[in-house]
């Protein structure tokens, strides 16, 4: 496997005066598909703002580094243009903003912080249609306003789009399939496994074991109570489902 | 002889504190005198005040004994307070442990109404509750205290002699302690008489003290003025209910002033007007605080030459943070020569709010009327259905069924 | 396309447009009275009807109060600390384009509106150029006259069109109608005048540029715009004055007559000196816009984007006379820093099945207020007739106010009448949705706030409305954060 992409050290971490994370580790190498599972309400989504750096959630204790370097001082859209990509559990609707307009806003705005020159219109056009087509996304649903009046299928699609427009280091993906029918979830799945390579990595926030079955994870971690309470192979998730989390909350405590 | 020359001596006159507020209200009310259409507030009703000066303060002690109302029971329990000819009747009421009534006079001479009185607004801005600060005498004060809850709603009747041109200036205080709940029903039943009614009510909620306050006025010939000066604390709730039909002027205007976090202040309120008159409900909400909430509904029906007027004003002060404000008017206009007005207003310094407000107008929907035509019934019932269903959605607003189901048969 | 695009281009300044022409003026001595009058009146070389009518709007005018029913504060103009006449002078009256003088073609350069014609019409806009009192340049009128289209200055048509000048000036705006109004028509200087005959629809767009240059002078231009039965024209109006520490008067008067059958669009883009970040300076706009839909199916619409003045009182009104007439307010106003805006719209609601739409877009930021006041008003033989109305309001910082009064007043039973309005904030998620795709926060506050706007920002032709996004992202500068 190759270099490490994330290394979460001993984190621990609070919203409103609550402490949700404790004692963290997790570290997430590059072509690593690592799946973190845990009960709903327990806090999974936290770790993912606090990774892209969500106002209102406080580290207390410990660190986090992308590619070695420390990720806590940056912005979040520093964080975004440096590669971490987070698929949302609800999108937030920005009425007025057409999707194709905040696309392009995104695409240019990480191209700028490389150093490399703005797509102009045609240029985006061009990237933004051969991803489209893949995600069965047609050119009607990208004139639409962002998120306005999207089923929650559509939601996940426009996020998956996203991801692959942006071609991320790290994904976060939370919840990623839920609001979408089998077919749905196949071709979000197929999006994530043509982005994925041994360049990059994909943290998957699930608390049931579906998506798994369409995107192998090499580790699967078990979440609760604010940290990992066991990791292992794939077959722990299939061991999940058999028996449920109690089994695995129980013992720790 | 005009109202402000007519020579009348009210009681107390002798109390220092007493006198300097009634000079002060005269003097408020002859400096900005009667609403004109300059008058922002009036903008819409100032004409329906009418000329003023045959009015009369009745100075006679009134001795109808309470044979001059038809004292009409309420189809629920409840505690009276009656008044005839703007006269508080009786002295002593008999109500349960924590509630007590006094004549405003006794409360006065006691020393419990003076921390209250004048106290929730500024004369200066209310023309006719500086008026009535100037006649300041008659009224109730009724206090609740800490942890008391009333088993039944105390109703407070106000009826007149057959008379005319009679001048009833009203103040009422109305103090909840902490926690305490109360019911106040308002029945304003003056069919016969063309007299002027000039109300005040102040009313002070504690904190975590809840008031359910419901004003219901019958159809007359009346000019009904009245402004609910209601000030609330922490966590507190004021839930008004405001009905009124076909008065020369009916105007219920209040002033709300949320003071402290959590309080809450729900309007809600209906007119119906066949004929004639008019009908204001205007409210000036005012958020204070952080976490404040306000909700308001009314609707109204006109007809004929009548006229209804709904203003609604929200506050939000720079620090009200957090805060939420909704209000709605809704007006049927069903003749050629009516008028509905309507004004409703934001004025917002806090940029963490959730304000709305919504306007609409219009007549009876002709698709709903011709599908009820169509099944045999007739246009003129098929209206009533409609206007009845119409108003239905605010009378829902009414958390007490008793009480919602008389004011749906006053309907 | 070019010249519209120019009007509002290189944005990359606070307020790129604060630069002051060095040029001689002919003005008039401060301060306000009959002689001036009488004096500005002989330099324009009236006939004497107009100044008749000047006379008696003057003395109207003194017997009027300044409003205070709006929700501004503000210094009160000293009227007779004012001189209401500036002309550039050049050494002889200009024939044509060739003849006028070069430093004022290179201020209007500088400001992106190139006062040159082109040999094809396509894609161009003829420009009426004011400055300070008077008319400067008017592009392309040998072409539009060709059409019968009359496009000039107002100064021009009194002596060259004195029938329709005196048949539809103060027609709808009348002189006794407020105290501002009052006072243009007593001393109005210069502005422009369209005429559309019957059955013509304008191949091009028409605009006029106003620049305030002169210190001390007071800006009082009248357009009027006449279209006649079957005619269109879309109109522009844009606005630039210099950066000067004192507060400068503007006062206009814009009057439409809508024929049967016609349809007038007027679009303005406002950027006034807003005054810098204490409320220094700046200009006081307070301005009379009305149109009146005389015929049958007239139609008006007024699009306006105002991110300047440092005052702003105005209130483009529409009075649907002609039966299934329709008025149409769409408006964007930002205000930020010190800025006070008291705007919004009258619907006067006459004939039979008139209809309106009052779409209203508010953003207050730093320490502004701003107010949307607006009247709907539907009258006893308005039979079916229709409003719709909706007011939002956007916050930015905790320190600025936002206000919404709108009136609606209706004596027909058959009108039916809506109105909504809303008043919130960004909200921390969309913010954060945007920076996680990389948006720093000020590229994510101007694409949510254009898409905010984006009901109105569509109205606007389209190269106006690229460049009036980037105007409202640079008014916002500095809001956040």
């Amino acid at each position: 496997m190759g270099k490490p992409i994330l290394e979460i050290k001993n984190l621990s971490a609070k919203v409103a005066d609550k402490e949700i994370i404790k004692n963290l580790n997790l570290t997430i190498n590059a072509g690593e598909v690592h799946a973190l599972m845990g009960p709903n309400g327990t806090g999974k989504s936290t770790l993912s703002y606090i990774l892209t750096g969500k106002p209102g959630y406080e580290i207390t204790d410990g660190e986090i580094l992308f590619h070695g370097r420390d990720l806590t001082t940056l912005k979040p859209e520093e964080r975004a243009c440096a590669g971490i990509f987070l698929s949302m559990q609800y999108p937030v609707a920005i009425p007025g903003v057409a999707s194709n307009n905040f696309l392009k806003h995104a695409v240019n705005a990480k191209r700028k912080y490389e150093g490399k020159p703005e797509l102009d219109a045609a240029e985006f056009l061009k990237l933004l249609r051969g991803v489209a087509k893949d995600l069965d996304i047609s050119a009607e649903m990208l004139k639409r306003e962002i998120n306005v009046g999207f089923s929650g299928g559509e939601k996940k699609r426009m996020e998956i789009l996203q991801m692959s427009l942006l071609q991320p280091k790290l994904a976060i993906l939370d919840e990623a399939d839920s609001g979408l029918d089998i077919d749905a979830l196949k071709i979000v799945a197929e999006g994530v496994n043509k982005w994925h390579n041994n360049d990059n990595s994909l943290l998957i926030i699930t608390h049931h074991q579906d998506l798994l079955n369409h995107i192998q994870p090499d580790v699967v971690h078990i979440y609760a109570d604010g940290h990992i309470v066991k990791s292992g192979d794939k077959n722990l998730a299939i061991e999940l489902e058999k028996s449920g989390y109690k089994a695995f909350v129980d013992t720790k405590e | 002889m005009k109202l402000t020359e007519q020579d009348i001596t009210l009681w107390g006159n002798d109390i220092p504190w007493l006198a300097g507020l009634r000079e002060k209200g005269m003097r408020a009310f002859t400096a900005t005198g009667l609403p004109t259409a300059k008058t922002e507030a009036w903008k819409y009703s100032f004409n329906a005040v009418g000329n003023m000066e045959n009015l009369q303060i009745d100075t006679a002690p009134h001795e109808c004994n309470g044979h001059c109302h038809h004292s009409e029971e309420l189809p629920f329990a409840a505690y009276y307070i009656d008044f005839c000819n703007g006269k508080l009747q009786g002295e002593h009421f008999d109500l349960p442990r924590g509630v007590s009534v006094k004549p405003l006079v006794e409360a006065i001479y006691d020393g419990d109404a003076k921390s209250y009185l004048n106290k929730s607004f500024a004369v200066e801005k209310f023309p006719f509750a500086a008026l009535n600060a100037a006649y300041l005498e008659q009224g109730a004060m009724i206090v609740v205290e800490r942890n008391t809850v009333l088993d039944k709603p105390i109703v407070i009747r106000y009826h007149a002699h057959k008379s005319q041109n009679l001048f009833c200036n009203i103040r009422n205080i109305i103090a909840l302690e902490a926690r305490a709940k109360a019911e106040i029903i308002e029945y304003i039943d003056i069919e016969e008489s063309t007299c002027f009614h000039n109300a005040v009510n102040e009313i002070f909620l504690a904190a975590d003290s809840i008031l359910k306050h419901y004003k219901l006025q019958k159809e007359g010939k009346t000019k009904y003025v009245s402004l609910n000066s209601v000030q609330q604390r922490s966590n507190s709730h004021y839930k008004c209910f405001v009905l009124q039909k076909e008065n020369a002027l009916a105007r219920h205007e209040s002033y709300i002033n949320l003071l402290q976090e959590g309080a809450c202040a729900e309007v809600d309120g209906a007119y119906r007007l066949n004929e004639s008159g008019v009908s204001d409900i205007t409210t000036n909400i005012r958020h204070l605080a952080p976490h404040t909430t306000s909700n308001q509904l009314v609707k109204g029906v006109v007809a004929g030459k009548a006229k209804g007027v709904f203003q609604g004003q929200i506050h939000i002060a720079p620090d009200a943070q957090q805060t939420e404000g909704h209000q709605l008017h809704r007006a049927l206009l069903l003749s050629d020569e009516g008028e509905v007005d309507c004004k409703p207003e934001l004025e917002i310094f806090a940029d963490d709010v959730k304000c709305s407000h919504g306007a609409t107008c219009g007549d009876l929907d002709k698709e709903q009327l011709f599908y009820m035509q169509s099944r045999g019934i007739c246009m003129e019932e098929a209206r009533q259905i409609l206007i009845e269903a119409y108003l239905q959605e605010v009378l829902n607003m009414i958390d007490n069924s008793e009480i919602a189901a008389w004011i749906s048969k006053n309907l | 396309m070019a010249q519209k695009a120019e009007i509002l281009k290189n944005l990359d300044e606070k307020y790129k447009y604060g630069f002051i022409t060095d040029i001689k003026a002919d003005t008039v001595p401060c301060g306000l009275n009959e002689d001036i009058i009488r004096m500005i009146s002989a330099k324009k070389n009236e006939p004497e009807w107009l100044l008749e009518r000047r006379l008696k709007a003057y003395r109207h005018w003194l017997t009027m109060k300044e409003p205070t029913w709006a929700k501004l504060i503000y210094d009160k103009v000293d009227f007779q600390a004012l001189s209401y006449y500036a002309a550039p002078v050049q050494k002889k009256q200009p024939k044509s384009l060739d003849e006028v003088d070069k430093n004022l073609l290179e201020t209007y350069n500088k400001l992106g509106i190139p006062l040159k014609e082109q040999e094809a019409l396509a894609g161009v806009v003829a420009v009426d150029a004011v400055f300070d009192s008077v008319s400067v340049a008017t592009t392309y009128r040998a072409q539009l006259a060709e059409k019968g289209i009359i496009f000039c200055s107002i100064s021009e048509a009194i002596k060259e069109h004195p029938d329709l000048v005196q048949k539809y000036l103060g027609s709808v705006v009348p002189y006794t109608d407020n105290f501002y109004a009052c006072l243009n028509s007593a001393v109005f200087t210069d502005g422009s005048f369209v005429y559309i005959p019957k059955g013509v629809k304008a191949p091009i767009e028409l605009s006029t540029y106003f620049r305030i240059n002169a210190k001390n002078t007071g800006q009082f231009e009248r357009t009027l715009i006449v279209a006649e039965d079957d005619s269109y024209v879309s109109y522009l109006e844009g606005c630039t004055a210099p950066q000067r520490d004192e507060n400068q008067l503007h006062a206009a008067i814009v009057e439409i007559v809508v024929m049967n059958n016609a349809e007038v669009k007027y679009s303005t883009v406002q950027n006034w000196y807003p005054g810098d970040k204490d409320g220094k300076g700046g200009v006081y706009n307070f301005v009379t816009k009305r149109a009146a839909c005389r015929g049958v199916n007239s139609k008006v619409s007024w699009t306006q984007v105002e991110t300047g003045s440092a005052v702003t009182w105005k209130y483009p009104s529409c009075i649907l006379q002609g039966d299934n007439s329709v008025g149409e307010f769409y408006s964007v106003a930002v205000t930020h820093h010190k800025q006070q805006a008291d705007t919004g719209t009258k619907m006067i609601h006459i004939g039979k099945n008139t209809r309106s739409k009052i779409i209203s877009k508010g953003i207050s930021a730093g320490f502004s207020n701003q107010t949307y006041r607006g009247l709907v008003d539907v009258g006893i033989n308005a039979d079916n007739a229709r409003n719709y109305s909706q007011c939002d309001s956007l916050l930015i910082g905790s320190a600025c106010g936002s206000h919404t009064v709108p009136y609606v007043r209706n004596r027909n039973k058959t009108a039916v009448l809506e109105h909504e309005a809303t008043t919130s904030k960004i909200s921390e998620e969309q913010l954060f949705y945007c920076q996680q795709r990389g948006l720093n926060e000020e590229e994510a506050v101007g694409l949510i706030v254009n898409g905010f706007c984006k009901e109105v920002m569509q109205k606007l032709p389209m190269e106006f409305a690229i460049e009036a996004a980037k105007l409202i992202n640079i008014s916002l500068e500095g809001s956040v954060g």
